[in-house]
């Protein structure tokens, strides 16, 4: 294996992942800290709510508190897995509740016009958040991770489950939908 | 095209810029941890495999439980087959060399009378 494999490799969340599996709350409150602000980031900007968020990125600890014992490294990145399921409980709810997003993207779209003169800061980025509910489900999630999170292409194409050339083919569509509804936000 | 591709990520860049901050509310890490309270409680082991993961950790921290048990295992082979192959003759004999060093330590015997 070269430096640069076992760099890639490297999973720094393992030993705490086997910790959790022999039911060590501290390695439990440690892989937390790590991981739930960035889960709930993405969820938050997945979702149309808060609440539906929070109920997403419980339900993805949920799965790892209940998998961890039979968690098998070396097969893939502990985050990359962790992420898939945070993503994959998010479909499930645009699934379930698919009228809710295109609710509370409208009721986002009517208070833009009030905020014309001067853009506040929370009325913008209601516009932004509403633009990109908008956006197919896997376009979101693939500008969310590259533009909001800051993963690099590789990364963001493993953690969806797709290509690099898919992943960029997705980014490319969510970046012009999103420069074309947010064009009157030329200098954000 | 390329240049068009590039100003097109800064915008997004820009654009998600603006969005705030999540916060992470502190009732939502009591809810997590509490579901990982109650599956711990599920699964929990007994107190004699709690004590072996113990004992297990403070021989060799972190490995998979294969390392210590193939060592414990290759140092009782070693030590079978060591007392299988060594010809019982060679330990006879040094136990008899033992003996003699023995004998040599006991303290001299004099017959006084014959002597006189």
């Amino acid at each position: 294996m070269t430096g640069l494999d076992a760099t890639l490799k490297f999973d720094p969340d393992t030993d705490l992942v086997a910790r959790v599996g022999r039911g060590d709350r501290a390695a439990a409150q440690a892989l937390m800290a790590r991981h739930l602000p960035g889960m709930m980031r993405l969820a938050r900007r997945m979702l149309a709510s808060q609440a539906e968020a929070e109920d997403c990125v419980q339900d993805a600890f949920l799965k790892l508190w209940t998998h961890a014992g039979r968690w098998k490294p070396g097969r893939a990145k502990f985050e990359t897995w962790l992420y898939r399921v945070t993503l994959n409980q998010c479909y499930d709810r645009l699934r379930k509740k698919p009228a809710l997003g295109l609710e509370a993207a409208a009721e986002v779209a009517d208070l833009a016009p009030a905020a014309d003169a001067v853009l506040e800061a929370a009325a913008v980025a209601d516009e932004v958040q509403a633009a990109l509910r908008t956006l197919p489900e896997r376009q979101r999630a693939a500008v969310l991770m590259c533009h909001y999170q800051g993963r690099n292409n590789i990364e963001a194409a493993e953690i969806l489950g797709v290509s690099v050339e898919a992943m960029e083919s997705l980014l490319a569509r969510a970046r012009r939908t999103l420069r074309t509804k947010l064009s009157h936000l030329r200098n954000p | 095209m390329t240049e068009d591709r590039n100003q097109e990520a800064r915008f997004t860049d820009e654009v998600l810029g603006l969005l705030p901050t999540t916060p992470v509310p502190g009732a939502l890490e009591a809810r997590i941890l509490a579901d990982f309270d109650r599956i711990a409680a599920q699964r929990a082991p007994s107190v004699l495999v709690r004590a072996f993961w113990r004992w297990r950790d403070s021989l060799w921290p972190g490995a998979p439980l294969w390392k210590p048990a193939s060592v414990l295992a290759l140092s009782l082979a070693i030590g079978v087959m060591a007392g299988v192959l060594i010809p019982a003759s060679d330990l006879a004999a040094s136990t008899s060399s033992d003996q003699q060093y023995a004998a040599a330590d006991d303290p001299p015997v004099v017959n006084m009378a014959g002597d006189l």
